[in-house]
């Protein structure tokens, strides 16, 4: 399945730069992935900090000594603030998810932007290959979960659990940071979760029962009359009508 | 301090191994794989191994157990299968999968150097 033409085309010519769709970023680097963002998902700031993991100081330390380098994920690395396998599947974990939400199916306009790069600098290049491999896994194992996409955007409202109904600490934590505004988007930022995590999460909640599932909106209604007698009624037959007018009242 | 790649390589030195893979658990996808080959589709295995966690740290929640899972072995009629929990700080739940052939692999040996590489990945 392609999910981008695109995407394959930029590999296979090598290309280094920026792809920018509708719901997200991915940058290339001789056609290989280095990095993805979203506004869908939470960027690796967040994920970094919110946990605990690195505090905001240590974080923007980095960005301003580093950032005009592009080695800031170097740069955590070197100063101690992060293992190189920590950064490694921390980066790892949020180019796959910024890409989920980038790839996914839009109507704009793609472009690309020869030469751009991203101010992080490349951690572990992945094949477009295995970015779009998982992508479409990801959107098949959502729907083989609970095949209702409308919780994936409309806020998370929980629903009480059947008794002897058990909920895992991870799930327990999203439910209660679900204040019946929060859409899946906001809580994983506010937990400082994968988003793409936090969906599934909250199919899974859906599926059973503990979450509860929005209407779809039902699909539009077809046209109660034929689309002709709109436009015969725009230029009406007067005379005719005037004749059957007649005609009807002359015989009663 | 190893990154993912020498993690893996050191667990493909284990006496048996025929594959490994570091595998983030909640999403079922592999950060990195190694070995496995045509017999064993590492990310397909990722994805099916997830499950098995899965159920198990349900299992746990429904009776009660306050406690975690180190690791969790699947024995085949050729193969060990090993699944090692990682602890890390700041993960989403990750584990290390690990496939041995049974005639040529040393179980407690295997295990023991699982939860070293596990030490030096320190995540």
């Amino acid at each position: 399945m392609t999910v981008s033409p695109m995407l394959n085309r930029l590999a296979a010519e090598r290309a280094t730069g920026a792809l920018l769709r509708d719901h997200g970023t991915l940058y290339l680097v001789d056609g290989r992935v280095v990095h993805a963002e979203s506004p869908a998902s939470p960027g690796l700031d967040v994920l970094l900090t919110t946990g605990g993991r690195l505090p905001r100081e240590g974080w923007d330390e980095a960005v301003d000594r580093a950032g005009a380098r592009r080695e800031v994920g170097r740069f955590l690395v070197d100063s101690g603030r992060l293992h190189d396998g920590e950064l490694e599947i921390c980066h790892l974990g949020a180019v796959f998810d910024a890409a989920f939400f980038a790839l996914a199916p839009a109507s704009g306009p793609t472009r690309f932007r020869y030469g751009v790069g991203h101010w992080f600098g490349t951690v572990r290049p992945v094949s477009t290959e295995a970015v779009e491999r998982e992508t479409v896994r990801r959107r098949e194992l959502l729907d083989s979960v609970w095949p209702y996409s409308a919780v994936d955007t409309a806020p998370v409202l929980p629903r009480p659990a059947a008794p002897g109904q058990t909920v895992t600490p991870r799930r327990r934590a999203l439910l209660a940071a679900a204040d019946g505004s929060r859409t899946p988007a906001d809580i994983a930022r506010r937990l400082g979760r994968p988003a793409f995590h936090t969906l599934l999460d909250v199919r899974r909640l859906a599926a059973a029962g503990l979450v509860e599932t929005p209407l779809e909106p039902l699909p539009a209604a077809p046209p109660a009359v034929p689309t002709w007698v709109g436009e015969v009624a725009a230029d009406p037959d007067v005379a005719l009508l005037r004749r059957l007018r007649d005609a009807l009242e002359a015989s009663l | 301090m190893a990154n993912t790649e020498t993690a893996l390589k050191e667990a493909t030195a284990i006496d048996g191994a025929i594959g490994a893979a570091l595998v983030d658990y909640t999403s079922g996808m592999a950060l990195g794989t190694i070995g496995g080959g045509k017999e064993l589709d590492l990310n397909v295995a990722a994805a099916g191994n997830t499950d098995v966690v899965r159920a198990k740290v349900r299992t746990m929640e429904m009776l009660g157990l306050n406690d975690e899972i180190e690791d969790i072995l699947i024995t085949l009629g050729g193969q060990y299968h090993l699944i090692r929990l990682l602890k890390g700080r700041g993960t989403n739940g990750l584990f290390l999968y690990l496939a041995l052939d049974k005639e040529r692999a040393n179980l407690a040996m295997a295990r023991h150097q699982l939860k070293k590489i596990e030490a030096e990945l320190d995540i």
